[in-house]
């Protein structure tokens, strides 16, 4: 059982990382619209706008 | 005698048929979206496209199969999009270049300036790809970003390269009409984001608490060992940012409700987050105390899972006020706010609404929407005043004659002496209203606010008898018990119930159309006992069109080529219901107004016009059609007669049609016990028509009631008691929806009436208002039901508990089952379900 000292902290650190990465992704707006980019999927890859200067 | 459809399903094969297709389609609308085609369609095998997207898309989709089902599942818009003048579209674009909107609306950023506009007529991927293209096709704009549902489009550009009416310019080629975007705009505020973040770091520190919790409940605890001791101060390291980072909304508005009930010496100031805020505070602290001390019990896990479900109501709520709010900002692109004002030189120069005084003159010319409240100097105009007083029929004004801000000018140029400008006019008042009074509508306390704070007290409470009775008792066994009533309490599925069932089916609704904006309204719903029905545009189409034709269907081509050279509305009317006529010469055009209009087409003598003025003309009489005529004048509709060629060939029935599901309605709601009242700006025949033809009798249909009547009418009956339903589309339904209980705006309503609304509905016709209260009605018994069930869980549960009935384990096993009872309940709801669009069934 000694095992847990190190797997519950391992699991929490990796908790933390999901929360990290939530943080980021509602700073960057990504739940803002949800819908848009289900559809901008579709659409061929010259588009995409993050490949713009 | 056959009636005209003007779907789309003809018009694609008219235009199969025709040998030369462009001047066939010019005037209709594109195969893939169903948008008006303009003067630069694409034609490819046969069919008419808006842009080459959609006839990208539309070639992509046949070849692949996929066509059938992609256009049975398209849902295209009830009406074209707008098509106002150039002129006015100019002048919108002037606002777009000024230095002042610069100022005020776009944001600096790294690749130049920002900005987000409004733009009408997106509905598909090809849009969204075509817009999105921006930067590829025009120098000096760095990103454009379309937000699909918000139909908004953000744009990075650099002013010095690129001016925004170019834009504009460009994106109207397709179709698309920009409106400049005033306010916050909707966007998600960083309140919301906050919320966000702070509801998906509580949902996480719950969850990992919960799993230590378990651990502890499954026997851990009873073991004692330094394991046990780790785990309680795993979970309260988690529980502390749980409790003041995910609880400090509810700390700090506590705070201040205490704050103020002790200034004010009144109690009843207390807010619900007091008893919330009090109990994970206590319950915290125990449980810090137990983890310190090394004895007694902890309840971190009911803490932080109540903390996280109340922010997931908060949130839900939040953001229902948003996209309320930004219906708000779309009400202010209504009223123009550029203006052409008449120097006293003659000259007329472009000005801003707010730079206009009373006793300035400004020009109006045909195809704008007047932007002021005034008296016509010079000219003479029809105008629509649909918006204000809800009339469908255009009304002829003269010199001296009054104008209201808000009606469209139809015929010709107008100068206007103004009285009012901006916020001063009517429709300005009115709009302003409406939003005040939303800003003070009260926000929605949800039940699970309201029990899940006393709930926690109440468990405590409990907790602490159970604690003193079994101490009593037998001290061994005392913490056992207090643990396992702890754990077979807690609060999740309570707290879940009612935000879950509403969400669930309010996200429902709206598959089915039926936006509804707030859980208050759908609580409302269930209340209702009196409907109050908008004519125009409600019960009715909201534009004129050929309603009915008696005669032969060659002779109606005949008709819709001739009355295509007239702007009159009657034959724009015509036109619009028969679609693009074929290329028919037509010569030698008289029209008489107020009377009818004659000519050749295709070497035929054609004369379309009131009846007895057909008669005097042809010299034929036009007995043999009397009782069509008669007929036609009794439904409410205006009958025009044709003859071809001196031969009386049909009766054309023009007019707004009343819509099919109108009765369908009416007949329904009072079958359910409901009163219904029809409450128009209309003029009081054209009401009283379509009363008798619904079968509403008497005081119960009203016309010519103003805004302002409108509103006093329901104030009047909320004060007899009754709980008032009001449906409506327009602006001049704004005041009324807003004054009502609860408020409908019917599809392809005013913006106005869908900000003031608290439902809204995209589909067509009247008849979702039906399975909009059965919905909601369903939605209460669900919330009810779930409420219920897990109070008589929890009260089972702490009984047990009590009396010693329960190990914490089995307490650990049943508390999940409690919740998964809650979600399953609320995802299973009969609400909004039993009219499945026919697409998904068979999936």
């Amino acid at each position: 059982m000694n095992i847990l000292y190190a797997l519950v902290p391992l699991a929490l650190l990796l908790a933390g990382l999901g929360v990290l990465a939530f943080r980021w992704a509602v700073r960057d707006g990504q739940f803002d619209d949800v819908e848009t980019p289900a559809i901008r999927m579709l659409l061929d890859d010259e588009t995409d706008q993050s490949s713009t200067p | 005698m056959s009636t005209v459809a003007t779907d789309r399903t003809p018009l694609k094969s008219r235009a199969a048929k025709a040998t030369d297709v462009s001047t066939t389609i010019a005037d209709s609308h594109c195969a893939h979206c169903g948008m008006r085609l303009g003067s630069t369609p694409v034609v490819k095998d046969d069919r008419g496209f808006c842009c080459n997207s959609c006839a990208t898309a539309f070639g992509a989709l046949s070849d692949s199969g996929l066509d059938e089902e992609f256009y049975s599942l398209q849902v295209l818009p009830e009406k074209p999009a707008n098509t106002a003048s150039d002129a006015s579209k100019n002048l919108q674009l002037k606002e777009l270049d000024s230095p002042q909107f610069i100022e005020e609306h776009t944001r600096p950023d790294n690749a130049g300036r920002s900005v987000d506009l409004f733009v009408d007529g997106m509905h598909c991927a090809a849009c969204v790809w075509l817009i999105e293209r921006l930067p590829f096709e025009m120098e000096g704009i760095a990103v454009a970003r379309v937000d699909l549902p918000r139909a908004r489009l953000s744009l990075t550009f650099d002013p010095a390269q690129v001016k925004l009416s170019k834009v504009a310019e460009w994106l109207a080629k397709f179709g698309y009409t920009v409106r400049p975007m005033r306010g916050e705009g909707g966007r998600p505020t960083d309140a919301e984001r906050k919320l966000l973040l702070r509801m998906g770091v509580a949902w996480a520190l719950a969850g990992n608490v919960m799993l230590v919790t378990f651990a502890l409940y499954s026997g851990l605890q009873a073991e004692g060992s330094g394991l046990a001791t780790a785990a309680r101060w795993i979970s309260l390291t988690l529980s502390i940012p749980a409790v003041f980072y995910g609880g400090a909304p509810f700390f700090r508005r506590a705070w201040a409700s205490m704050r103020s009930a002790i200034k004010a010496h009144d109690f009843r100031r207390l807010h619900m987050d007091m008893p919330i805020a009090l109990g994970i505070l206590v319950g915290f602290l125990h449980s810090m105390w137990a983890t310190l001390s090394g004895n007694g019990e902890v309840w971190f896990d009911s803490i932080t899972v109540l903390i996280a479900a109340l922010l997931t109501a908060r949130w839900l709520q939040l953001r229902s006020r948003r996209l309320a709010g930004e219906a708000s900002d779309r009400l202010l692109a209504l009223v123009p706010s550029m203006v052409r004002r008449v120097r006293a030189d003659g000259q007329i120069e472009v000005v801003r609404v707010d730079d206009i005084d009373a006793g300035d003159l400004v020009e109006v010319p045909a195809g704008e929407v007047v932007p002021v409240d005034g008296v016509i100097a010079e000219g003479e105009s029809r105008l629509n005043n649909a918006v204000i007083t809800g009339e469908s029929r255009p009304e002829a004004v003269v010199s001296g004659g009054r104008v209201v801000a808000g009606a469209t000018n139809l015929s010709s140029p107008l100068r206007v002496r103004v009285e009012a400008a901006g916020e001063a006019t009517r429709v300005g008042k009115l709009l302003a209203w409406v939003r005040n009074a939303e800003e003070h509508k009260a926000p929605v306390v949800l039940l699970a606010d309201r029990i899940g704070g006393y709930f926690v007290l109440g468990v405590l409470a409990l907790a602490a008898l159970t604690a003193a009775l079994w101490i009593s008792i037998d001290p061994t066994v005392a913490a056992q018990h207090v643990v396992a009533l702890l754990v077979i309490t807690c609060p999740c599925a309570l707290g879940m119930a009612t935000p879950l069932a509403m969400s669930v089916a309010a996200g429902r609704a709206a598959r089915h159309g039926l936006f509804i904006k707030s859980d208050e309204a759908t609580q409302q719903l269930t209340t209702i006992d009196t409907v109050i029905l908008d004519k125009t545009g409600t019960l009715t189409e909201g534009q004129m069109t050929l309603v009915e034709w008696t005669g032969s269907t060659d002779a109606l081509e005949l008709l819709a080529a001739l009355e295509s050279q007239s702007n009159h509305p009657i034959a724009e009317a015509l036109v619009r219901s028969v679609g693009p006529t074929e290329n028919i010469g037509v010569v030698g055009i008289e029209a008489v107004a107020g009377a009818g209009i004659r000519g050749f087409v295709d070497g035929r003598e054609v004369v379309v016009g009131r009846p007895d003025w057909v008669a005097v003309v042809t010299g034929v009489s036009t007995d043999s059609v009397q009782p069509d005529i008669e007929r036609v004048a009794l439904l409410g509709y205006t009958p025009v007669v044709a003859a071809v060629d001196r031969q009386i060939v049909g009766v054309a029935a023009i007019g707004d049609r009343l819509r099919d599901d109108a009765a369908q309605l009416v007949r329904a709601l009072e079958l359910s016990g409901k009163e219904v009242h029809i409450l128009s700006g209309d003029h009081p025949e054209a009401v009283a028509v379509v009363a008798e033809r619904l079968g509403l009798v008497g005081e119960r249909a009203r016309g010519g009631v103003s805004p302002e009547e409108k509103r006093a009418a329901i104030e009047h009956l909320q004060e007899e008691g009754s709980s008032v339903l009001m449906v409506g589309d327009g602006v001049n339904d704004a005041v009324a929806l807003q004054a009502a209980d609860v408020g409908v705006a019917v599809g392809g309503g005013s913006t106005a009436s869908l900000v003031a609304a608290d439902v809204f509905m995209t589909r067509p016709g009247v008849e979702p208002v039906s399975e909009l209260l059965h919905g909601s009605e369903a939605v209460m018994r669900t919330i009810r039901v779930t409420l219920g069930v897990s109070l008589l869980y929890n009260l089972i549960g702490a009984s047990a508990a009590m009396a010693g009935l329960v190990t914490p384990l089995v307490a650990a096993v049943a508390m999940p089952v409690s919740s998964l009872l809650v979600v399953a309940m609320a995802i299973l709801q009969p609400s909004f379900r039993d009219q499945q669009p026919q697409s998904l069934k068979h999936q």
